[in-house]
């Protein structure tokens, strides 16, 4: 759990690390020399950790402007005879496919990991993306740790298998992995002297389908070596009647739920590296099965491929029972959210035909009585003082006084949460990075048709390098017009506080030479305002009469994300002045803690006014600008 | 008493606000840009002062005479008054519309300590905004007519936050009658105001507001040129730029005529201390009413002093004047009965309507 | 010790509920011990419901999710959000350490959801079980000189609650390697004082 521990010169030590750590710490066992990423959980944390180990070891590491180009650079390294690790989320992989469909069949000279971080249950994500039936569709190998220490030690050996193969090699990990902890055993550090080259000699080409031929036989020798593998691994009786089949954290869940069960004689196959698949070491165990239970998250993955595997190699009958059969499933059904114990216990206790009850509490009843019918749900909010929250308001004013029924489209970032009620319910797309503004241009387009709404959309600082540069091109060449509002809090928020192009420091720290938003405008030739959106008057005049413009044009809305604003600073003393509050009467109607919405600002029933929860304030002051009574008092802190 | 919901429903929402800006900044729920006022969010406060200053909702022409005047009317066509003269400026300010006599009486009080400052309409034609002047070249700089609604009212809210008295006020009939809305106080308790926030209404003649569709309009005929001075005598609407002048029909900004106006049925601001107008007939004059005794003070002290110049009324114009005034009240009368809520139109007793018939009936003869 | 311990630390977004565990599961692993923990944030750092899963073991090592109704100990940064996990993973035996200082969800702010009456809470969670101890989190860790301290004053009670197998030097000892003065001296102080209000 620390940046010590990941770079403990101890082989045999043990210590606590996050999945993100241990899949870092493998990575430098390994020697990587190259790694790559854009930012995106849950995986966000592992080029976090490897950039600031760069100086101590023969490393580059950098924060890529989005997932294709980190994957082009690391693919280069790997050309150039490095070993290279690039790292995203499953939603990167979608960007990045194009490229890695092409270098699947290319192959690579030194060897190269590519981190899938999926997000079961989608915790940090719009979706819940199963990256591996992409990597089946492009060909890649992919194995998949069940535990800390396996991220370690499978991240370790993807680079060797790659080498061997000649082929990228996928860790794919899902969240409570990424994001579990636990003592992990360090291994030896490998610190290789980088040389690369790259000669008039080389050819690393993607061409015809013989290459498609070499690129099967890369993957049967991968299913040859998995029947091998350590990381494929089973516990139970010999020849097995029942038997679980398990992969990732599900193995761990696996085990605790026939531990609950109490139930015995069940077989459980580990599968580490889930494809290809070791096609014999599970006919080994499938032959004398009668009955047996997948699982995996979040689709039927290794269900399906095994399922199609017994139909040809195994002349007998099996029950299977997992998603396609309905058993194994969470409350929302089959093949969607996440697993955990309880989930597989029940599963396993329906399965089985025994009986598993929760252990729980008595007072149950009387606890949620004395509760009320329904505890109050916890709605994910902007932080206190998030410039996102008065760019959000003004917006929603601006349209309100524009009156024309304007519609807003959305992005991914912080301010996706602008759809629900922190963002006053705003947003009215979500879909991808970038997507807003394509969507908007597509809006725009059909005017010609007698669509005449105001069209705005919204975007982050780091989405706009990221991905929306081409959709403000294409918008620019057609004349599409829609007002774009770029939501500029300086930074990677959501993920962390990553820099992007438009900082001026990279990943490792170094000067970087900062890619102005304003200079990339300026190229596209498109118009641009900037303003501060904590001057919540003023952005609401802007966004007004930027609506009432033409073409596509850009409102840079820029102020530094709050938590990156007041780390390390005395923040501003806040506090309602009792006097001056009149709380719910006409005049105001609570505006700060019912409207506003800043959850710094809350509600004395008791006294009829408002206060503010100090514990929770960041000092941004915004609320005060927008008290009508003035009654909401900023001191700043004197330096 | 009402609160916003009313408010959106009966007026904003059917395009009956006249952009007063008397209920801008009574919170923060209600917000303007240019020449728009709406409510950005619903408060959801049952009664709200928005529903009881504005002038287009529940207002009694008898009672606010009572109220203003401390009598009902006799003159169903210009309201109260004690006099009417032909007025102009012995300096007038540079811009100034006809006589100059707003700009010049405004800067008197100011300069006697009459009042602290005075809510005005600065900028220009093409973009007028709400000012609160506190000196006399302030006041200067926002002499000449515009003829789009502009919420200045708003400043009047915002100088009440800052705890102001004997403040100044020139505006449309629509603003004189939501300040005196906002004076008789049938507000909630907290949002009473000091009895001592207005210290004189100097009230506009106004047949109509214009919606800012006119900017396009005046853009796209003067082609971009900067517009110097605008008016709407009888002649048609016209303007005057660097290069020349320009003038047209009235049916042709006919249609930028706020929906508001075509139910407003006072076009002489008869509850204000003074009202002031064209003469539509001599361009270096104004119309001057004095209705209140405060007004007749002001009058008399910038006669001593020498500011305005006066004189009386001709007695054949008075009739002319009446006319204009009750013929908009009649065209207003027919409208209202079709239009559903009566279109923001005042409430008028039995006895005034039946007078007004009269009157009416005795100048068209 | 149970085996494994299960311990949960919830809260609400931005409290410090991963700093609490992470500082909890190292001093487990400094002290010898097997240790799991289970995180979830990432959007839910926006002001949602967090809870941290932490898993102490001696035999061998377990998944970083800890079964329904088998926590044997829980630290509630906030009351509400305790309830939440009480009604969930609680049994009879279980040892609740509550804060009791709410964070009101947007709902309740907008007025559109109740919260619960904190006496009611209270009550509530002591229909659940037994074992509650009450701490005044928040005040504690502003009188040790920060509000945001309060995940240290946590973290102390927790090391005074005598139901860990390691002491208190452990705990202290990561913070002192976790934070840099004048954060190091605040949290030390924080956690002193939790520590010191459960030993009472």
């Amino acid at each position: 759990m620390s940046i010590a521990g990941v770079c403990l010169e101890k082989p045999g030590t043990k210590v606590a690390l996050t999945g993100n750590e241990a899949i870092a710490r493998g990575a430098l066992e390994a020697g990587v020399a190259y790694a790559a990423s854009y930012p995106g959980s849950p995986t966000a944390e592992v080029l976090g950790t490897l950039s600031r180990l760069a100086g101590n070891f023969k490393l580059y590491a950098e924060w890529s402007v989005n997932e294709k180009v980190a994957m082009e650079g690391a693919a280069a390294a790997s050309f150039a005879g490095l070993r290279s690790l690039v790292v995203m989320k499953a939603d990167g992989l979608n960007v990045a496919l194009d490229f890695a469909g092409a270098l699947a069949i290319s192959g690579c000279r030194g060897g190269m990991v590519i981190v899938l971080g999926d997000d079961p249950n989608a915790h940090s994500s719009v979706r819940e993306e199963d990256s591996r039936n992409l990597c089946k569709a492009i060909h890649l190998p992919v194995l998949e740790p069940s535990s800390v220490q396996e991220a370690l030690e499978m991240t370790r050996e993807a680079f060797s298998l790659s080498e061997d193969l000649k082929l990228p090699v996928v860790v794919r990990c899902v969240t409570r992995v990424c994001h579990a902890s636990g003592d992990v055993e360090l291994g030896e550090l490998n610190r290789p002297l980088p040389v690369p080259d790259f000669t008039r000699d080389n050819r690393v080409i993607t061409f015809g389908i013989q290459l498609h031929a070499l690129q099967e036989q890369k993957l049967a020798r991968a299913a040859e070596w998995a029947c091998h593998s350590g990381f494929n691994s089973y516990t139970g009786p010999e020849n097995p009647e029942r038997l679980v089949i398990a992969c990732g954290p599900c193995y761990m869940h696996a085990l605790e739920a026939l531990d609950m069960l109490a139930a015995t004689g069940v077989g459980v196959l580990k599968l580490g590296v889930t494809w290809p698949l070791p096609h014999q070491l599970l006919l080994k165990y499938l032959r004398n099965a009668s009955e047996v239970v997948f699982a995996e998250e979040v689709e039927p993955f290794v269900e399906d491929n095994v399922t199609s595997l017994a139909a040809m190699q195994i002349p007998r009958g099996i029950k299977f029972y997992g998603k396609r059969s309905g058993h194994v499933a969470g409350p929302a059904g089959p093949g969607i959210g996440e697993l955990d114990p309880d989930i597989l216990a029940s599963s396993l206790a329906g399965i089985f035909g025994v009986k598993y009850e929760t252990p729980g509490v008595s007072g149950r009843a009387e606890a949620l009585e004395l509760l009320g019918e329904k505890m109050p749900d916890r709605e994910l909010a902007f932080c206190a003082g998030c410039p996102h929250r008065a760019s959000f308001w003004a917006v929603r004013a601006a349209l309100e006084l524009d009156g024309r029924g304007g519609i807003v489209l959305g992005d991914i970032g912080c301010y996706t949460l602008g759809m629900a009620r922190t963002g006053y319910n705003l947003l009215q797309t979500v879909h991808c990075m970038g997507a807003g503004i394509g969507l908007a241009g597509g809006m725009a387009n059909l005017s010609r048709f007698g669509f005449d709404r105001p069209i705005v959309t919204l975007v982050g600082d780091s989405t706009f390098y990221h991905a929306a540069i081409p959709a403000l091109i294409n918008a620019r060449y057609h004349n599409s017009s829609f007002l774009c509002v770029v939501l500029d809090n300086e930074t990677t928020a959501m993920t962390g506080h990553q820099p992007h192009p438009g900082r001026s420091v990279t990943a490792m720290g170094e000067p970087a030479r900062t890619v102005r938003m304003e200079e990339l405008l300026q190229g596209v030739g498109l118009p641009y305002v900037v303003q501060d959106p904590y001057d919540v008057e003023a952005t609401i005049d802007v966004v007004c009469n930027m609506l009432g413009q033409e073409g596509p044009r850009v409102l840079i809305l820029r102020r530094t994300c709050v938590l990156a604003a007041v780390r390390g600073k005395q923040k501003a003393r806040v506090y309602v002045d009792q006097e001056k509050c009149i709380g719910d009467s006409c005049g105001c109607g609570r505006f700060c803690s019912r409207v506003f919405a800043c959850p710094a600002n809350v509600w004395d029933a008791a006294g009829g006014k408002a206060r503010i929860d100090e514990a929770v304030c960041n000092g941004c002051g915004v609320c005060a600008s927008l008290c009508p009574q003035g009654a909401i008092v900023v001191e700043r802190a004197v330096l | 008493m009402p609160g916003q919901e009313l408010l959106v429903k009966e007026i904003m929402d059917r395009g009956l606000c006249s952009s007063c800006g008397m209920c801008v900044g009574l919170c923060p729920y209600i917000k303007t840009a240019g020449d728009r006022v709406r409510a950005i969010y619903p408060c959801g406060i049952e009664e709200g002062a928005c529903y009881g200053v504005c002038p287009k909702t529940s207002l009694d022409i008898s009672e606010m005479d009572m109220f203003v005047h401390g009598r009902e009317r006799e003159d169903h066509a210009l309201g109260i008054y004690s006099g009417i003269y032909y007025a102009r400026a012995t300096a007038r300010a540079d811009g100034a519309q006809y006589g100059g006599i707003t700009t010049a009486l405004i800067g008197l009080a100011l300069r006697e300590g009459l009042i602290s400052s005075a809510i005005l309409t600065g900028g220009d034609i093409m973009n007028p905004r709400p000012v609160l002047a506190a000196t006399p070249g302030e006041v200067n700089s926002c002499a000449g007519s515009k003829y789009t609604g502009v919420p200045t009212l708003l400043e009047l809210n915002r100088a009440a936050g800052r705890g102001l008295t004997g403040i100044g006020l020139v505006g449309r009939p629509c603003q004189v009658a939501a300040v005196r809305k906002l004076q008789r106080g049938k507000l909630p308790p907290e949002r009473t105001y000091s009895d001592r926030l207005v210290g004189l209404m100097l009230g506009l003649f106004c047949f109509w507001s214009l919606s800012s569709e006119l900017y396009g309009f005046l853009a796209r005929e003067t082609k971009g040129e900067e517009i110097i001075k605008m008016d709407i005598p009888l002649e048609g609407p016209g303007v005057l730029t660097k290069t020349g002048s320009r003038r047209w029909r009235v049916d042709e900004i006919r249609p930028f005529i706020n929906k508001s106006c075509n139910y407003c049925f006072d076009s002489t601001s008869e509850w204000a201390d003074l009202s002031v107008g064209s003469t539509e007939q001599d361009p270096g004059w104004n119309t001057l009413l004095v209705r209140s005794g405060q007004g007749r003070d002001l009058v008399e002290l910038a006669a001593d002093r020498g500011v305005l110049e006066i004189k009386d009324y001709p007695a054949g114009r008075l009739p002319v004047l009446r006319k204009a005034a009750l013929n908009k009240k009649m065209r207003v009368l027919a409208l209202a009965e079709k239009e559903p809520g009566n279109g923001g139109c005042p409430a008028i007793p039995d006895k005034y309507l039946r007078e007004m018939n009269v009157q009416w009936g005795g100048i068209n003869r | 010790m149970k085996e494994p311990l299960n311990i949960i630390i919830t809260g609400v977004g931005g409290q410090g509920n991963v700093l609490a565990s992470q500082v909890l599961s190292s001093a487990a692993a400094q002290a010898g011990y097997r240790v799991a923990v289970g995180e979830t944030f990432g959007v839910s750092q926006r002001g949602g419901s967090v809870m941290s899963h932490v898993r102490i073991s001696l035999t061998r090592p377990y998944g970083p999710l800890i079964p329904k109704g088998r926590a044997h100990i829980v630290a509630g940064f906030e009351p509400l959000e305790t309830l939440r996990v009480l009604l969930e993973y609680a049994n009879p035996e279980t040892v609740v350490i509550m804060n009791n200082r709410p964070n009101y969800p947007l709902g309740c702010l907008s007025g559109e959801q109740k919260y619960p009456d904190p006496r009611d809470i209270e009550k509530a969670a002591g229909k659940l079980t037994p074992r509650l101890h009450l701490l005044s989190a928040t005040e504690l860790a502003k009188e040790a000189g920060s509000p945001l301290a309060a995940n240290m004053v946590m973290t102390g009670a927790l090391a005074g609650s005598r139901l860990l197998p390691f002491g208190r030097e452990h705990f202290t000892g990561v913070i002192e390697t976790l934070f840099q003065d004048p954060v190091r001296e605040l949290n030390l102080r924080a956690f002193e004082l939790g520590l010191y209000q459960m030993n009472k």
